[in-house]
């Protein structure tokens, strides 16, 4: 039997950390450490462009994802910070369905959070949300 | 897990059998290219009586690409920034297949005898080592009482 490679979390996050410095992430979105010395690599920070011909257009949104010591066999969480109406997101607190979220929802083992942040951002532009009405831009969720 | 190669298999098994003095590196059991490294900071250093802990993975074209090396514990050094990545020679492009995960382990322990300060990876830490050298080193001191504190298994 062949030996099956598993890159431990913190290498992978590194990984994913090192795209992100050098510009590598997918077209639309950014991923980077939320504390600069955070060693342990839990806390997040990315950003989604919205996409032209939606009513999410010229917009930026921030949002916060979390690792815990059990990535990536678990998903990060993610949590939106900017105001941002979807229906697997809560209007109260911009957290992320789990269970309905794309990239979290479908989520595997080689998955990164780029990949997470770029389903969400082709979702943007599906027939059933790229309509869909917006709250005021540059507000937050508490 | 699938059989691990010869290599490895060796290399892990001499790292117990005759472990480099004042260094502790032994496989987790459930994946064996990963190791919980432990050091000893080097006497006469600013480390000396520090305890830091790495980890160590073996990637998939080990030994061509060399191992992935981080300090868990925190650590005021010039090559080595605030995520506890190493900026050292042999771990990118000095690498060559000839090296050990012991010659890795040994290079460290004399990075931290022996900081650079003109090949930074931490450019606040450098120049601090350049402008005021005895500063740093009694930071780096500081660093290893506060955060340096485990033992050697």
């Amino acid at each position: 039997m062949a030996e099956k490679i598993k890159i431990p979390r913190n290498f992978k996050l590194l990984d994913e950390l090192e795209k992100g410095e050098k510009g590598q992430n997918s077209d639309g979105v950014t991923v980077g450490l939320a504390i600069h010395d955070d060693i342990t690599l839990t806390h997040w920070n990315g950003t989604i462009f919205g996409p032209p011909g939606t009513t999410f257009d010229n917009r930026i949104y921030a949002l916060s994802l979390s690792c815990s010591d059990r990535y990536p066999q678990i998903p990060p969480s993610l949590r939106f910070n900017s105001k941002i109406n979807l229906p697997y997101i809560d209007q109260t607190t911009g957290v992320a369905n789990p269970s309905k979220c794309p990239g979290i929802a479908d989520w595997k083992e080689a998955d990164t959070m780029d990949t997470v942040l770029y389903k969400i951002r082709r979702d943007l532009c599906t027939p059933n949300n790229r309509k869909l009405p917006q709250p005021a831009e540059n507000s937050t969720y508490q | 897990m699938g059989e691990l190669p010869r290599r490895i298999q060796k290399e892990t098994q001499r790292l117990l059998s005759e472990p480099v003095a004042g260094i502790s590196a032994s496989p987790y059991q459930d994946n064996l290219r990963y190791f919980n490294v432990v050091l000893a900071g080097p006497a006469t250093s600013p480390f000396e009586g520090g305890i830091f802990r790495l980890e160590l993975f073996l990637p998939e074209e080990y030994p061509m690409a060399p191992p992935k090396v981080r300090f868990l514990t925190k650590i005021y050094h010039p090559n080595i920034d605030k995520l506890g990545r190493i900026c050292l020679d042999i771990l990118k492009d000095k690498w060559s297949p000839a090296l050990q995960v012991r010659t890795v382990l040994l290079s460290i322990q004399a990075l931290l005898s022996a900081p650079n300060p003109e090949d930074p990876l931490d450019a606040g830490v450098a120049d601090h080592w350049k402008s005021n050298e005895a500063a740093a080193i009694e930071e780096a001191k500081r660093w290893t009482q506060q955060y340096a504190t485990g033992s050697l298994p």
